[in-house]
C-alpha cells in the first residue's frame, strides 16, 4: 500500500519547478486521503443505495401519473403545481407550524429548567429522576398516543373526569378545539426527557472556571444561569429547535391514533405526513404523493438552512 | 420513519435535514397505486392465531399453517387475517396430496392490503390466495390482478351461497373470488336497557325515530343508538337498504356516483332530524367510547351486524347476556329488507404459478361443510355466505354468552337473504379515507349530513374524473 501510495510522488520529483517540501506533502495528502476515501466509502454506497437511489427514485416517480383507466403517461410537473395549489396540504403545513411553534418554546423551556436542577446538584437523588424523566422518550409513540387516548377519551377518560370536578362539564380535550392543545402536552410529555439529558450534558461541559470566576465575583445564581451557562448552551438549544422542528413537521403518529377516539376531527389531511399517506396509500396516487413529499423535504430543507444560518451569525457574532 | 422519534437521534445538521425528507419521500417510492385500508372488515379482525408452526417465511411473516409441503405437492401461499384460520389451512393439508397451502398473517386489513398490493406491483412475492373483502374486490379486478375462477369450476357453486354474495364476486361471465363470510345487518339492542324506557324493537324508521326520541327524552344522558357519522361504510351499508346506493360499476370506464339524487337526501334527511333533536348520539363508531357505553347502557343499542356478537363480546363486563338481536327497521311497513356490512373473499392472484390448486383451495375453504365446520367456530367465528351452513338449524340455534340463551343467528340468517344488490366503486380505500373526513364534519355539527353528502359527490367525482373514469350521475 505504502509504496503504490509513493510511486506517484516518486514521478513528481522528476519536475524540478515542484518544490521539495510541498512534493512531500502533497504525497502524505494523498495517502491521507487514500485512508479516508477507504473509511467514507462504506457509508456513501450504503447512503446512495438507501437514500440517494430512492429520493431519485420519488423524484423521477412525481413526474408521472398513473389513472386506473388509461394508465401512466408523463405529466411533468402537474403533480407539483397540483400540490402547490392544494389548500389542504399547506393548510396541514401551517397547523403543523403552529403546533411546533407552540410546543418546541414551551418544551424547551421545561427541559431547559430541569436541566438546571439537574446540573445545578441541588435535587436529592438527582440520577434516578433524570432517568424518570427520560422514560417516556423510551415509551414507542404509538404506545403513548394509545394511553393519552384513553386518558383524554371524551367520556371516559380521567382528564375529563377532572375537568368536570372543577367546573368545566362536557369538557372534551380531543374536540376540534382542542386537538392541538392536547398534542402539544402529549409531544412535550414524550420530549421533554430526551430534550433535558441534551441540555443536561450541554451544561455539565460548561468550563467549571468560568462559574467559579462568576462565583467569586459574586454574581447571583439566576445571573449566572441566564447570562452565562444559558449563552453557552446555546449551540445545543439551537440544534434541539432544529430537529425538534423536523419532527413536528412530520407529525403523523398522535393525530392518527387519536382519530380513533374522537371522530372528526383528524380529517384526511390533518397534517401534511397524514395528506401524504392518504394521497398516496389510501387514494392510491403514489405519484402525487411523491411530490408532496419532496415539497415537505424542500420546505424542512428551507428550514434547516434558515436554521443553520442562524447558528453561523451568531457564531460569526461571538 | 415518519414518526417524531426518528429525528431527534441524529444530530448532524444537514444530513437530518436530508434523512427527514428523504425517509418521507423514500417511503412513498415504495408505495403503491391501489388498495389500502378499509374501516370495518371481516369482523373477526385481531390478532393472528398464537397456534402453529412459527418457522419464518422468506418475506419475514410467521408461518401459521402448513410449511411442510412434499415435493410433489404444489405449493400454494395463502394470507388471511382470520384468526384460526390454520385449523382449516391443517385440515385441507391433511385431506390433500396435490397442493400443500402455508398460511401467513401479515395483519388485518391495510396490514395485509397494503403489502399485498405491493407486491402484485412489483410482478413478484403475491401469495397464491388471499383474503381480500367484498368492497376491495373490484379495486383488483380493475387492475388485472385477479384470475377468474370459472374456468376452474367457480360457477357451478353459485346456487351454494346467498345470491348478494355470489353478485359481488361475479363480474358479467367472470367470477373473481369466492365468498367467505359476511355481515347481514340488525339492530342489536340491550334488552334491559330498551325495557327500562318502554321501547320494544321498533318495525320501521318511522317507529325507529319515534323511539330514539323517546328514550333520549326520559334520560338525557342516554340514546338509543350512536350514529357513526365517521363511518362511510355503515353510512354506505345503510343507504343500500333505504335503496339510495351512491354507485354503480360494473366494469370497464363507466362510473355512477350519485350522493345528492332525492333518495340519498332523503336518507340524509332522516339522520340529520335525528342528529339535530339530539335523539342519536355522534361518537366513533367501533371505539373504547362506543364500547363502553353499549356495555354500561349510555346506548341502548347499535345498528350492528351478524359478526357483532363475536366482535363486541370482550367489550363486555356488565350487560353479559342482555343482548338481543332484531331485524332492521323497514323504510317500507312490512317490508323485509336487509343489508350487509363487511365480509371477506378468497380470490387468486395472476401471479400464481398453480392457479387451478390455488381454485381450489379457495373453492375447498369457502364452499365445503368440510370447512364450515371448523371456521364457523370460534375464534375464527365467521358468518356463513355458503348456504348449507347458513341455513342448517344447528347454526341458527348457535347462542353466545352476551346474547344469553336467544340465539341471533336467527334473526341474521333471516336477514342474510334480502340484502339489496350493490357494486362498488374500484377504488374504495379513496372512498372510504374521504369520506370519514367529509362526513366527519357532520359529527362536530360543522356541517348537515345532506351537504355533507352534496361535497362527497363533487369529491369523489372530481376523483374518479383524475383517474380516468366517465363519470354519471
Amino acid at each position: 500500500m505504502s509504496e503504490t501510495a509513493l510511486r506517484p510522488a516518486a514521478r513528481v520529483v522528476t519536475r524540478p519547478s515542484t518544490p521539495r517540501k510541498r512534493r512531500r506533502r502533497s504525497a502524505y495528502a494523498r495517502r491521507q486521503g487514500r485512508a479516508g476515501l477507504a473509511f467514507v466509502t462504506p457509508f456513501m454506497i450504503i447512503f446512495t443505495l438507501i437514500m440517494i437511489a430512492p429520493l431519485g427514485y420519488a423524484v423521477y416517480q412525481s413526474l408521472y401519473t398513473t389513472k386506473l383507466i388509461g394508465g401512466t403517461s408523463f405529466s411533468g410537473f402537474a403533480n407539483y403545481s397540483a400540490v402547490l395549489q392544494s389548500g389542504d396540504f399547506w393548510g396541514g403545513v401551517i397547523r403543523v407550524i403552529i403546533f411546533g411553534g407552540i410546543q418546541i418554546p414551551v418544551m424547551l423551556a421545561i427541559a431547559f429548567f430541569f436541566a438546571t436542577i439537574f446540573d445545578l446538584g441541588v435535587a436529592r437523588w438527582g440520577p434516578l429522576f433524570r432517568a424518570i424523566y427520560f422514560i417516556p422518550f423510551a415509551v414507542p409513540i404509538v404506545v403513548s398516543s394509545v394511553m393519552w387516548g384513553f386518558l383524554l377519551d371524551p367520556a371516559y377518560g380521567p382528564f375529563n373526569h377532572l375537568m368536570n370536578a372543577v367546573g368545566f362539564h362536557n369538557f372534551n380535550w380531543l374536540s376540534g378545539n382542542l386537538m392541538i392543545p392536547s398534542i402539544i402536552i402529549i409531544a412535550i410529555w414524550e420530549w421533554t426527557g430526551y430534550n433535558c439529558i441534551i441540555l443536561y450534558t450541554a451544561l455539565k461541559s460548561v468550563p467549571r472556571d468560568v462559574i467559579e470566576a462568576a462565583i467569586l465575583d459574586d454574581t447571583p445564581l439566576w445571573r449566572i444561569i441566564v447570562r452565562i451557562k444559558l449563552p453557552m448552551v446555546r449551540p445545543a438549544i439551537i440544534m434541539l429547535v432544529f430537529i425538534n422542528t423536523i419532527g413536528a413537521m412530520q407529525l403523523f403518529i398522535e393525530p392518527t391514533i387519536l382519530n380513533n377516539y374522537q371522530a372528526g376531527v383528524v380529517t384526511n389531511t390533518w397534517t401534511p405526513v397524514i395528506d401524504i399517506y392518504s394521497t398516496a396509500i389510501s387514494n392510491g396516487q403514489y405519484q402525487l404523493g411523491a411530490a408532496m413529499a419532496v415539497v415537505l423535504a424542500v420546505i424542512v430543507v428551507a428550514i434547516s438552512v434558515a436554521s443553520l444560518g442562524f447558528r453561523g451569525r451568531r457564531r460569526g457574532q461571538q | 420513519m415518519l414518526s417524531r422519534g426518528s429525528s431527534p437521534r441524529r444530530t448532524n445538521r444537514f444530513a437530518v435535514a436530508g434523512i427527514a425528507g428523504v425517509a418521507a419521500v423514500t417511503l412513498l417510492a415504495a408505495c403503491s397505486s391501489s388498495g389500502g385500508s378499509s374501516s370495518s372488515g371481516g369482523g373477526t379482525a385481531s390478532a393472528p392465531a398464537s397456534s402453529g408452526a412459527t418457522s419464518a417465511s422468506p418475506t419475514g411473516t410467521p408461518v401459521l399453517a402448513g410449511g411442510n409441503c412434499s415435493s410433489s405437492a404444489a405449493h400454494i401461499t395463502f394470507w388471511a387475517w382470520v384468526p384460526g384460520m390454520n385449523r382449516a389451512v391443517n385440515e385441507f393439508n391433511s385431506t390433500h396430496t396435490d397442493a400443500c397451502v402455508t398460511l401467513q398473517d401479515p395483519g388485518a386489513g391495510t396490514g395485509e392490503y397494503v403489502p399485498l398490493n405491493n407486491a402484485l406491483k412489483a410482478g413478484t412475492g403475491a401469495p397464491d390466495v388471499a383474503e381480500v373483502e367484498f368492497d376491495l374486490l373490484p379495486s383488483y379486478e380493475i387492475q388485472k390482478y385477479l384470475v377468474d375462477l370459472v374456468p376452474y369450476g367457480a360457477d357451478k357453486y353459485k346456487s351454494l351461497f346467498a345470491p348478494w354474495a355470489w353478485s359481488q364476486v361475479s363480474q358479467g361471465n367472470a367470477v373473481y373470488a369466492m365468498p367467505s363470510d359476511f355481515g347481514p345487518m340488525g339492530f342489536y339492542y340491550n334488552q334491559q336497557t330498551l325495557a327500562k324506557y318502554k321501547i320494544t324493537p321498533p318495525a320501521t324508521w318511522d317507529e325507529f325515530a319515534a323511539d330514539a326520541v323517546k328514550l333520549h327524552s326520559q334520560n338525557p344522558k342516554a340514546y338509543l343508538i350512536n350514529f357513526p357519522a365517521n363511518d362511510p361504510q355503515w353510512l354506505m351499508d345503510m343507504m343500500a337498504q333505504a335503496g339510495a346506493w351512491p354507485f354503480q360499476y360494473t366494469g370497464g370506464a363507466n362510473l355512477t356516483i350519485n350522493w345528492a339524487g332525492p333518495a340519498q337526501q332523503k336518507f340524509a334527511a332522516y339522520w340529520q332530524k335525528l342528529l339535530d333533536e339530539h335523539a342519536v348520539s355522534a361518537i366513533a363508531d367501533l371505539s373504547p367510547q362506543e364500547s363502553t357505553e353499549l356495555d354500561t347502557g349510555t346506548l341502548g343499542g347499535a345498528i350492528y351486524s351478524a359478526w357483532a356478537p363475536s366482535y363486541f363480546a370482550p367489550n363486555v363486563r356488565h350487560s353479559v347476556g342482555q343482548w338481543r338481536a332484531a331485524a332492521l327497521p323497514q323504510w317500507t311497513a312490512g317490508g323485509k329488507v336487509g343489508t350487509d356490512w363487511g365480509g371477506s373473499t378468497y380470490p387468486v392472484f395472476s401471479q400464481s404459478k398453480h392457479p387451478a390448486q390455488a381454485a381450489e383451495f379457495s373453492e375447498w375453504l369457502t364452499a365445503t361443510d368440510q370447512s364450515w365446520s371448523i371456521v364457523k367456530t370460534p375464534p375464527s367465528s365467521l358468518f356463513p355466505t355458503y348456504l348449507p351452513t347458513l341455513q342448517s338449524s344447528s347454526f341458527k340455534a348457535l347462542t353466545y354468552p352476551i346474547s344469553g340463551t336467544s340465539q341471533p343467528n336467527q334473526v341474521f340468517s333471516a336477514g342474510a337473504l334480502s340484502i339489496p344488490l350493490t357494486t362498488w366503486p374500484p377504488f374504495m380505500t379513496q372512498v372510504l379515507t374521504q369520506g370519514a373526513t367529509t362526513f366527519g364534519a357532520v359529527v362536530n355539527g360543522k356541517q348537515t349530513l345532506m351537504r355533507a353528502f352534496t361535497a362527497f359527490q363533487q369529491q369523489e367525482t372530481a376523483y374518479a374524473k383524475s383517474q380516468g373514469f366517465n363519470v354519471t350521475t
